[in-house]
């Protein structure tokens, strides 16, 4: 079908279909927007093969190529549109069209299933405002751990089994003291203090090493001063099931410990008091009566005859120096029960101590063994009885001295040093005494501070001295309390309540008669 | 038991009456007048008696034990010298027994020094001649 409009130019409109282009300016809008219209339909596909492309984490990409052959099919229609106007090809053009419904039928298809997952899909939006979110919570995360009393630490497990810090908290910079900065992406094994990394890397490795989380409770000497903590380890499993971190809390229990140890020393130390305070007084009464009678037998034994006197005389002698032992002993029991008659006041505990230390130390030197004493700087005011404390004091030191000799009875050449420390911490004097003598034996700490428990060879110690300080820092409020230290030797650490802030007035004043 | 009116009087109260007959031998020796009572109620009878001039007492005693017998005397005598015996000494000492104003207290524990006892004795009460 051909028609009469058709000139040379415009172009040759024989397409069926085109007859009703009446005018040659409709034709030539007709050819000029098929071909923008093809060429942008060929533009577009192109933007998003980049976006395909360049974004890989899109959601449903196979549909978007879909919609972009979609799209290349519909230009390339509109091209032949804009084709045929000058020549007809019929069977490329039905062709084209089927090709292009086909896709468009898949298209169409496709698209309704996939709709309500396309609607699922977060906006860009939104997701900003998870990330926002999740930034906030994070943060209120990082404060709230930052301002934990527990100490919180995050320890990387490599795959080859070595362990990594991977982060910790403040507290746990202040409870283990060590400098944060230094720690993370450090190795435990050199970053944490000797005794530290010691006692717990076992334990983090066996939970690497099993996976199941565990608690467990140490109790070491660090730079700080003895810690007892209770750690909850849990191991975290990367997406195969391999443990990757351990994330560990820590709590203080020093505190509670000591008070338990405390009460249990201040219950047994009661019981002791009252057992002490009977036998004394019972074993005074016959005593008693023994010395005022053999004051009465010497006095009878005037009359006799000279040599029968003397004789008379040694015997009395032998009763008396065994009734005085007998009554030293009973004095000394006596004194585990707290009954002394003493003064009580506020004094400077550096004062007992320091004059103890003299006395001990003279003797020490002796024995080839070095004593030092380390004070803070200041008084130490404390309440009670100083010649108490003092006594104390020379028990705990004969304690080490003895400890020490023994030592070095099997081991000649080992150290023979006893360290005396005297500090305040948190409400309490603190007097530590070190020594690098044989230590206290695992089965018998229990029971060192029982009253004629000894260690001691027969007739080198009758185990009075240790009860005694210990009934002498519960007479002032405080206690004693004992652990091995782990070079070697023993630690005993005397703590007694500071007394209220005022004048420590010089030594303790006599109780008026 | 010879005694005349300047003669010091002593009052022992002590239950252990093998202990009390030997203070009595030891006190007598010094040159005191003495008189022993079994227990607190004792001493605290004869003390209605007769006041003595010092109280020499044990603590624990049956009926009425040494803290009692002192306040009772000293309610009557707030002068009254005591020594007290004890085989079980009170934490805070002599000042267990005694209140503002009163007499002085000494402390021995048992077994009693006897010299040390008859030193303070001398020292409170002082013999005559």
């Amino acid at each position: 079908m051909s028609s009469p409009l058709v000139g040379a130019w415009p172009p040759f409109l024989a397409a069926s279909g085109f007859c009703s282009l009446v005018s040659p300016e409709l034709a030539w809008l007709h050819l000029l927007s098929d071909l923008a219209i093809g060429l942008s339909y060929l533009s577009i596909p192109a933007v998003l093969l980049v976006v395909l492309l360049r974004r890989r984490d899109l959601a449903y990409p196979w549909l978007v190529g879909l919609f972009a052959l979609f799209i290349v099919a519909c230009g390339l229609t509109h091209l032949m549109h804009a084709w045929t106007l000058f020549s007809p090809a019929p069977v490329l053009d039905t062709l084209l069209k089927a090709i292009t419904a086909a896709i468009s039928v898949t298209v169409a298809v496709t698209l309704w299933p996939v709709l309500p997952r396309l609607l699922a899909l977060r906006s860009p939006a939104a997701l900003e405002r998870e990330v926002m979110e999740r930034r906030a919570a994070e943060e209120r995360l990082g404060t709230f751990l930052a301002n934990l009393a527990e100490a919180v630490f995050v320890v990387r497990v490599h795959p080859d089994g070595r362990l990594q810090i991977e982060s910790v908290n403040p507290a746990f910079e202040r409870m283990f003291s060590v400098p944060g900065e230094g720690l993370a992406g450090a190795a435990p094994e050199t970053a944490l203090p000797p005794p530290l990394a010691e006692l717990a890397l076992p334990r983090w490795r066996k939970v690497a090493e099993q996976g199941a989380p565990m608690e467990y409770e140490i109790t070491a000497d660090l730079p700080s001063g003895r810690l007892t903590w209770q750690t909850v380890l849990v191991p975290l499993r990367g997406a195969d099931g391999r443990v990757e971190r351990l994330l560990g809390s820590a709590r203080d229990v020093t505190a509670t410990r000591r008070l338990q140890a405390g009460l249990v020393q201040s219950a047994r130390l009661a019981t002791v008091g009252t057992m002490c305070a009977g036998l004394a007084h019972e074993a005074s009464q016959p005593l008693n009566t023994a010395s005022l009678w053999l004051r009465r037998a010497r006095a009878a034994a005037r009359g006799l005859p000279e040599a029968e006197r003397a004789a008379f005389a040694r015997a009395a002698a032998v009763v008396e120096d065994q009734l005085r032992r007998a009554g030293d002993l009973v004095a000394r029991i006596r004194s585990l029960a707290g009954a002394e008659p003493e003064a009580a006041g506020r004094f400077d505990a550096k004062e007992p101590v320091a004059a103890a230390f003299r006395l001990a130390a003279s003797e020490a030197a002796a024995e080839g063994i070095t004593m030092t004493l380390r004070a803070a700087d200041g008084p130490l005011p404390v309440q009670g009885s100083a010649g108490r404390l003092e006594q104390a004091m020379m028990n705990l030191l004969a304690n080490a001295r003895d400890a020490v000799i023994e030592r070095r009875r099997n081991q000649p050449d080992a150290p023979a040093s006893v360290e005396v420390a005297l500090a305040q911490q948190s409400g309490s004097v603190v007097v530590e005494v070190r020594d690098s003598g044989v230590g206290i034996p695992e089965a018998v700490a229990d029971a060192i501070f029982d009253p004629f428990f000894t260690t001691k060879d027969p007739g080198r110690g009758i185990g009075l001295g240790l009860p005694f300080a210990a009934s002498a820092a519960r007479a002032m409020g405080g206690r004693l309390e004992a652990w091995n230290r782990p070079g070697g030797g023993a630690n005993f650490r005397l703590e007694l309540p500071l007394a209220d802030a005022g004048a420590v007035p010089a030594g303790a004043g006599a109780v008026p008669a | 038991m010879q005694e005349h009116a300047a003669t010091p009087r002593i009052l022992v109260a002590e239950d252990e009456i093998l202990a009390a007959l030997a203070i009595e031998d030891e006190l007598l020796g010094e040159g005191y007048a003495v008189e022993v009572a079994a227990d607190g109620q004792a001493a605290l009878e004869a003390a209605r008696r007769r006041m003595p001039d010092l109280l020499l007492t044990d603590l624990r005693m049956p009926r009425l034990d040494g803290i009692g017998l002192i306040r009772a005397l000293r309610g009557m005598a707030p002068l009254l010298p005591v020594v007290v015996m004890t085989g079980y000494v009170p934490s805070d000492g002599a000042a267990a027994f005694r209140q503002d104003g009163e007499g002085p207290v000494a402390l021995f524990s048992k077994p009693v020094d006897m010299d040390a006892l008859i030193l303070e004795l001398r020292r409170l009460l002082p013999l005559v001649g």
